[in-house]
């Protein structure tokens, strides 16, 4: 099963080294290493902007990542440590987007990103995805299962609600703020209809959206096209290998108890 | 003295309130100007006719009518749905089936977790250009391999039929090891001393399977249930990249058609009430599947 599992991995990397026309079917040809080029890459490289798109993903990610992680932990603050009249009411109105996803309203959104001018720009695929509810719920559950002791003492020390999240409950709930971080990472990278419809040139497109223009340049062979696959898989295959431990922590965390 | 005592108790509610808001507004902010506003936005374009440029004109509910009286809107909404019909049972069952398997102390347990969760951190257009060569009906290794095993060759993304499992099977390979993961950590959250027990009393490996871990693992399913349900109903990147909605429009989905309403035909307002429509349908099916789960609980 896990072999089946390789395979498509194991065969675009092939191809991806073959020479323009050959692709890895026969036996033969999958263990013919004499033929093996870097040619493709190069083409890829040079005729397409694919490290800016690289760049413009990892870039995207890391600021959605960074705003979403603070904002929700900001949330779940005032959500579980604090008694508000309106709490009840504003907590359904931030899990509520849960229920019907950016993809079903894509109309008005853009209408929206539109009228304040962020179409083709970083920001208008940064903003929308910021208030994800997830983060807010885990990171709530996270603080719930704290002592509230912190909270009482750091009163009576005459600490304020500002700085006792920043010096107590973001620090302590540091590991949940990680693994949860490289999930919204994750998702903001193959993040694919909404910076598809974002984003019209060229230069401003993350790799997701960028990768499909090559299947209109009918010029290219399927060997440049599966290494500009394996450009694009690259990345997120190293960053999984070493940060393995976290990601799946983050992810189960995430769906368990979401 | 009660009076300013009532006062201050209330001011301090205020401060309270306020304070609390604070905290929340700069999740509030983005959620309602690129959420709220967006759907209260869509519900007022439905009712124009409107363009890409904002030629507006109030036509009241005649996209609405449109869209219920023309047979398409219903296609590509059975569409998306008959992709989470095939995908949802295939995901959630092999999920757990992997998990099972893992489970058990194997030699390997982490390479063969890693192996599987790997496809799940490529983009969709990776993983869509990847099975598109896969499924070309010359080069393709998967019509090598299935000559190779002496059964005839498939046309994977020009034959209809063919077409859904072309994405299905791609979309399986994408997440399934998602799906696995959470049910890992489902089994690992399981008392061992239930199984002790179930030992004790001599119970065979399919009653602890029924009676302990598929109820250890409810909560998992139902979420996960919840969530690929909506996620299938999202299906675009595949279909987009590997099929383009083809053959004719048999793997065309609603947000596909929307899409192509919107920002290839140019028609604003039409797409804006289809989004609606949509969006409630969501709900729809979130309600169900609340009073579902709840049912069953009581």
């Amino acid at each position: 099963m896990a072999v089946i599992f390789v395979i498509p991995l194991v065969w675009m990397f092939v191809v991806s080294f073959k020479p323009e026309g050959v692709s890895a079917i026969t036996m033969a040809e999958w263990t013919d290493f004499s033929d093996l080029t870097i040619r493709n890459y190069a083409k890829v490289l040079v005729e397409s902007q694919i490290l800016r798109w690289t760049w413009n993903s990892f870039v995207i990610g890391a600021v959605t990542t960074l705003i979403t992680v603070i904002i929700s932990s900001l949330g779940a603050f005032a959500f579980s440590r604090k008694n508000f009249k309106s709490k009840g009411f504003l907590f359904i109105l931030c899990v509520s987007g849960l229920l019907i996803p950016t993809e079903a309203m894509l109309i008005p959104l853009y209408e929206t990103v539109l009228s304040m001018d962020l179409l083709d720009n970083m920001w208008g695929i940064i903003l929308p995805s910021l208030t994800n509810p997830l983060g807010l719920i885990l990171i709530k559950q996270f603080m719930d299962g704290l002592p509230k002791d912190y909270m009482e003492a750091a009163q009576i020390d005459g600490g304020r609600d500002f700085r006792l999240w920043w010096s107590i409950y973001m620090p302590l709930t540091r590991s949940a703020m990680i693994a949860i971080g490289i999930f919204y990472f994750i998702m903001s990278w193959n993040n694919f209809i909404w910076p598809y419809i974002a984003i019209n040139s060229e230069e401003n497109m993350v790799l997701s959206t960028g990768l499909p223009t090559f299947l209109s340049n009918n010029v290219l062979h399927v060997n440049t096209i599966m290494a500009a696959s394996a450009i694009a898989a690259i990345p997120t295959m190293i960053v999984y290998i070493f940060l393995q431990k976290h990601i799946v922590q983050g992810v189960s965390m995430t769906g368990v108890k979401g | 003295m009660k009076a300013q005592q009532a006062a201050s108790g209330w001011k301090r509610q205020l401060k309270n309130e306020f304070s609390a808001i604070a905290f929340l507004a700069p999740f509030l902010i983005p959620l309602l100007v690129f959420y709220i506003w967006p759907l209260l936005r869509g519900a007022y374009i439905s009712l124009h006719s409107w363009t890409i440029l904002g030629m507006e004109k109030y036509v009241g509910f005649d996209n609405y009518i449109k869209i219920l009286t023309n047979s398409d809107f219903y296609k590509y909404l059975w569409n998306s749905l008959y992709f989470v019909i095939l995908v949802v049972p295939i995901i959630i069952s092999l999920g757990l089936l992997l998990a099972l398997l893992i489970h058990r102390k194997i030699p390997f347990q982490t390479m063969f977790r890693s192996v599987y969760f790997l496809p799940y951190v490529l983009s969709v257009s990776v993983i869509s250009f990847i099975w598109l060569r896969m499924f070309d009906s010359k080069h393709g290794l998967v019509n090598v391999i299935l000559e190779a095993l002496g059964l005839s060759s498939v046309h994977w993304l020009t034959n209809p039929k063919a077409a859904w499992w072309s994405i299905v099977i791609a979309t399986v390979w994408w997440t399934v090891g998602f799906v696995m993961v959470l049910f890992l950590a489902g089994l690992q959250e399981i008392s061992q001393e239930l199984y002790e027990a179930a030992d004790i009393d001599g119970a065979s490996s399919l009653h602890k399977f029924r009676f302990i871990t598929l109820p250890g693992l409810s909560s998992v399913m139902k979420v996960q249930i919840f969530f690929q349900i909506i996620a299938g109903l999202k299906l675009f990147g595949q279909v987009q990249i590997m099929t383009n909605g083809g053959p004719g429009d048999t793997t065309n989905t609603i947000i596909r058609y929307i899409y192509v309403t919107g920002f290839k035909k140019d028609m604003f307002g039409l797409a804006a009430a289809q989004s609606t429509l949509f969006c409630i349908f969501m709900l729809l099916i979130a309600a169900v599947q609340y009073m579902v789960v709840n049912r069953k609980e009581s």
